[in-house]
């Protein structure tokens, strides 16, 4: 039963990464769908009144045309793809702590990673439409700020991986604090909710009245972006695994590198008390007998069974045969 | 262009730069993050090579 159930832990990733060429080239092609729709065939949204009705091809128009709502059609769905993958980062973050196995440690890192790229790409794309409708750069309105705290969470995050040199502490820091980092995805999705104030559009809401030419290409972006983020963070998993690999493998070698010399000291130490041994034999008996204790150290530890030398440097090892 | 056209569509070309600015700002970041992750990949995979045979080498060394 425990070797089906690892068999299939272990066939579980590879299917996952079976998925990804699938997942990148459907996820961008649908990407591309919404955005070709959005252009064409989803209407402009309605801005100001005009100061006389218009009409145009048949339509009798009232209001300003919107330009800039476009924008959400990816805008929305890259902050969504953000918050989800967080979600994953959050995940492994608690499966690291539950189990300490170190892959769910580079998931959990690789999932941050990703968040991090989808974080800033709503940033831009949030800023670029906010310096348009509401004239200004930045504003603290609450879905802003909270999101730009995520943003300084994110970074944090990997501020506090880099400050830590040891891995295992680093892991079980970098996990809590994805975990409490994540308590603020939510908050940032709620606010424009919870804030009755919030002056920012609340795009998830079962009477938001979008017509099926305006859904319909925001749930192509949405669903595209998904399986873009999916497919990237796939992507990076693999590479951030391999990168760890290399890095186990060099601190194997340089273990390898320290035995080496250990051994080699021991080596020479030996050969030299030996010499020693060898001068103090032929010596008279009334000439002065070398302090055992002034005997030298070698640095560092020895391993197990490699240093024949060890009873040697002992003091009173060394005295009692003398005696 | 007419008086009205022109106040329906006052805030159509304005907003053009912000909105290619918008699109092309995710693309461009994600495309940099692939790229990045790239290079990353090819650097680690001759890592990976270079220090398996330098391990090899090493271990086939000391069990003689």
């Amino acid at each position: 039963m425990d070797r089906d159930d690892s068999t299939r832990a272990a066939a579980r990733p590879a299917l996952w990464d079976r998925c990804v060429p699938f997942a990148l080239v459907a996820g961008t092609l649908l990407v591309i769908a919404g955005v070709v729709w959005t252009f064409t065939l989803a209407p402009f949204a309605q801005g100001a009144t005009l100061s006389e009705p218009a009409v145009i091809a048949g339509q009798q128009i009232t209001t300003k045309l919107l330009l800039s709502q476009k924008i959400f059609y990816l805008h929305v769905p890259v902050a969504v793809a953000s918050f989800a993958v967080m979600a994953f980062a959050a995940f492994w973050a608690v499966r690291f702590l539950m189990t300490g196995e170190r892959r769910y440690d580079i998931k959990s890192k690789t999932a941050m990673e990703v968040t991090l790229v989808f974080v800033v790409a709503t940033m831009i794309s949030g800023d670029l439409w906010t310096r348009f409708e509401w004239g200004v750069w930045w504003t603290w309105e609450p879905r802003l700020t909270t999101y730009f705290i995520l943003m300084l969470l994110v970074i944090g995050y990997f501020i506090l991986r880099n400050a830590m040199e040891d891995p295992e502490r680093r892991a079980r820091f970098a996990a809590v604090f994805g975990i409490v980092a994540f308590v603020d995805a939510p908050i940032s999705f709620m606010i424009t909710r919870l804030v009755p104030s919030s002056v920012h559009p609340v795009v998830f809401r079962t009477d938001s009245g979008l017509p099926p030419m305006m859904l319909i290409p925001f749930l192509l972006g949405l669903f595209g972006m998904l399986l873009v983020a999916f497919a990237l963070t796939r992507i990076a998993l693999r590479v951030n695994t391999d990168a760890a690999e290399v890095e186990e493998l060099k601190e194997r070698l340089e273990e390898q590198d320290a035995w080496r010399e250990r051994a080699a000291a021991d080596e020479a130490l030996e050969r030299l008390r030996a010499a020693g041994a060898k001068l103090s034999g032929s010596r008279p008996a009334d000439a002065p007998v070398p302090d055992a204790t002034h005997t030298p150290e070698v640095v560092g530890s020895n391993p197990a069974g490699m240093s024949p030398s060890h009873d040697a440097a002992d003091p009173s090892t060394s005295s009692s045969k003398e005696a | 262009m007419d008086a009205i056209l022109a106040e329906v569509y006052s805030t159509v070309l304005p907003a053009a730069p912000y909105v290619i600015g918008a699109y092309v700002g995710i693309w461009i970041v994600l495309a940099v993050y692939t790229l990045m992750l790239s290079r990353r990949s090819k650097q680690t995979a001759r890592d990976l090579d270079a220090l398996k045979q330098a391990l090899a080498d090493r271990e086939e060394k000391l069990e003689r």
